[in-house]
């Protein structure tokens, strides 16, 4: 039997869905990595070293999902004969930590609204 | 419980993104030696024309000082990364020390080498670069430098020859050996600060 009331409510409105946050660059080194590189055109794998005080190993796994995402562009090249590699933020890298920010903002927002 | 667990985590990413900015930000590059050693070979170059052979003394103190610039910028931009803001700067040094060179070859083989106009239009050339400079960094002790320039320029209008060279040789003394130490010491001093907060 269906109930006259009910059936003409208008359907309650969705909740205001909460954004997902990208599980690429949600690792502390990888989004480190990709703030970094923001701030600059390109920069050698030492440097990005030194600025995150990561073993290689792992420096070199992070970088390597980072490019695999398309999110850093690699350039292996040698510079008086010693090998040097140069690691970009893409476009699609820069669009990526922006929305990554957007959304932790937005979190964060509701987090301190509750 | 767990929302204040995850809120923390979510609050300690973002401090590491600004952390991270910031740090990337932060330049190790050191370019005080580059304006004393400029200073010095200017000095070098003035004193070996009046005692020493004049024909060559610009020349090859110029281009002395080019390569040894050239070498030591060589080696300190491998350990920074590229930024906008430093291609910026390089862009007007090169560019200053080109036209210089040009500037002086040119004019003296052609020998309408005036020099008041000669040394004005070097002195309005490096107030021009260190301007351009300061306002691209948005510091101001450099525009101080470029105002010692322009100054020296405006008043090499107006002097005898030997006062020009007067003020040519204070001109150095203050924009490139006086301004020079004192970028050393600020750079010293933020060395120190950046050891004392690791």
């Amino acid at each position: 039997m269906p109930d006259p009331v009910t059936d003409f409510l208008p359907e309650p409105e969705p909740a205001t869905e909460l954004p997902e946050l990208n599980p690429v660059i949600h690792g502390k080194l990888r989004l480190a990595l990709l703030s970094l590189l923001s701030t600059v055109e390109e920069a050698e794998f030492t440097w990005l070293r030194i600025k995150t005080k990561a073993t290689d190993g792992n420096l070199g796994a992070q970088l390597l999902k980072l490019e695999e995402a398309g999110y850093v562009d690699v350039e292996k090249k040698f510079v008086l004969r010693k090998p040097q590699t140069l690691y970009r933020m893409t476009n699609a890298g820069r669009q990526a930590l922006t929305e990554y920010v957007q959304a932790l903002k937005q979190l964060l927002g509701s987090a301190i609204n509750v | 419980m767990i929302q204040q667990s995850r809120e923390q985590e979510l609050k300690d990413r973002l401090n590491l993104i600004e952390a991270m900015i910031a740090e990337g930000r932060q330049t190790t590059a050191s370019w005080g030696w580059a304006f004393v050693l400029w200073g010095i070979a200017y000095y070098v170059a003035i004193a070996w024309s009046i005692w020493g052979n004049a024909n060559i003394a610009w020349p090859v103190t110029m281009i002395g000082a080019s390569v040894i610039t050239g070498i030591l910028a060589t080696r300190q931009s491998k350990r920074e990364p590229g930024t906008t803001m430093g291609r910026a700067i390089a862009g007007v040094w090169i560019c200053l020390g080109i036209s210089l060179f040009v500037f002086g070859l040119c004019i003296n083989l052609g020998g309408h080498a005036e020099q008041h106009n000669f040394l004005a239009a070097i002195e309005i050339m490096l107030g021009a670069a260190n301007g351009i400079s300061s306002i691209i960094l948005k510091w101001k002790p450099q525009f101080l430098s470029a105002l010692t320039w322009w100054l020296a320029a405006a008043l090499t209008c107006f002097a005898t020859i030997s006062q020009s060279y007067i003020i040519f040789l204070i001109a150095i003394f203050l924009g490139q050996i006086v301004f020079g130490a004192y970028i050393m010491i600020a750079e010293a001093r933020e060395r120190k600060q950046s050891v004392a907060h690791a």
